[in-house]
């Protein structure tokens, strides 16, 4: 992946993070938190570009959960919404036990992905999600039995580190996914030369995507698209549509970063190209 | 045993629910899904170690 992408014009593939697991309707009102919510917010992103959802899970109050039966209602209520979108599980989980960050790759079928957190990363001012490097391993593992595509989630540039170690230590497919993200806190510090050292420091023939939190969310979108990456865009990662102006959904930031790509002249995948791009 | 601080409600003075959430009633907000956890105390989370709010406001009270 690199500039030569965008010369060429290659497809840039939508991921639309719904709902997440950290903030929600208390956050913004709009953030789907139901089964229902979910499945129609994902047709609602499909129709505007996106050719994979990522997704969490919550119990009726919006509160995380888990469980593979909630993943499972959640699935369905995206397919019943949806064409044939790419759908991508979550497997983060701050503070909870090992055994519940696999609960999400036991759905029927299994999501065609999932994220894999590639390190610790702080919570608040006194906790930290561990994601030990045995865990990303035991996920991987599942992952591979299940014939799911693994999204490295590379929260800073440590994280780098261990998407080598990984490589070193385990047979990934090709192509690598990653995830480069931006933002406060012990995420990499939202930069532009930052941005430009992190593709540049992939292993050789990774794919990656682009995600900023918050007011990050389209000008490292936009680097994503110029410098022949994919992006991720949604509330889960920004409430907001501009400064002080809370989005109406997770459609509204799909069709704006859609409008860029297509203005920028990298033509959005289809889910079709989305899946031969990430080899699923 | 969830914190002391922590009720379930479906209002506030500028937001409702159609299901109650957590609330914390140390700095009257709604919380965010996540810190629900650590006030339920739920997996290995426990409010008394890992959420600030409730150590700053114990803290104020000894």
């Amino acid at each position: 992946m690199s500039y030569e992408a965008f010369l060429d014009g290659d497809p840039v593939i939508v991921t639309a993070a719904l709902t997440g697991g950290v903030h929600g309707k208390e956050a913004n009102p709009n953030v789907p938190e139901t089964p229902e919510e979910i499945g129609r917010a994902a047709g609602e992103v499909e129709a505007a570009g996106a050719s994979v959802v990522h997704l969490h899970a919550r119990r009726p109050n919006g509160e995380r959960s888990f469980d593979t039966e909630r993943f499972q209602e959640i699935d369905d209520a995206v397919r019943r919404h949806t064409d044939d979108v790419v759908i991508q599980h979550s497997t983060g989980g701050t503070g909870a036990p090992d055994a519940d960050r696999h609960r999400p790759l036991r759905t029927d079928p299994p999501p065609e992905m999932a994220s894999l957190d590639m390190g610790p990363l702080n919570r608040y001012d006194h906790l930290t999600s561990e994601n030990t490097r045995g865990l990303v391993d035991s996920l991987h593992a599942e992952m591979v039995d299940r014939g799911i595509k693994p999204e490295l989630e590379v929260f800073n540039d440590g994280h780098r580190n261990e998407v080598h170690g990984l490589l070193a230590r385990r047979d990934l497919a090709d192509p690598v996914y990653a995830t480069l993200i931006f933002g406060p806190g012990t995420l990499t510090r939202p930069r532009p030369e930052h941005f430009l050292t992190a593709i540049a420091d992939l292993p050789d023939g990774a794919t990656f995507n682009t995600l900023g939190f918050g007011r990050h969310q389209l000008p490292f979108a936009t680097m994503g698209i110029l410098f022949g990456g994919h992006v991720r865009v949604g509330l889960e990662d920004n409430v907001y549509y501009e400064r002080g102006e809370l989005a109406e959904s997770n459609a509204q930031l799909v069709e704006r970063v859609v409008r860029v790509a297509e203005e920028l002249g990298r033509p959005v995948a289809t889910t079709d190209e989305a899946r031969e791009i990430l080899g699923l | 045993m969830p914190c002391p601080y922590l009720e379930y409600r479906d209002t506030s003075a500028d937001q409702s629910f159609d299901e109650a959430r957590a609330f914390c009633t140390v700095v009257e907000e709604f919380v965010q899904p996540m810190r629900a956890d650590i006030c339920n105390d739920r997996y290995a989370l426990d409010h008394e170690s890992h959420c600030e709010i409730y150590r700053a406001h114990a803290e104020g009270e000894e």
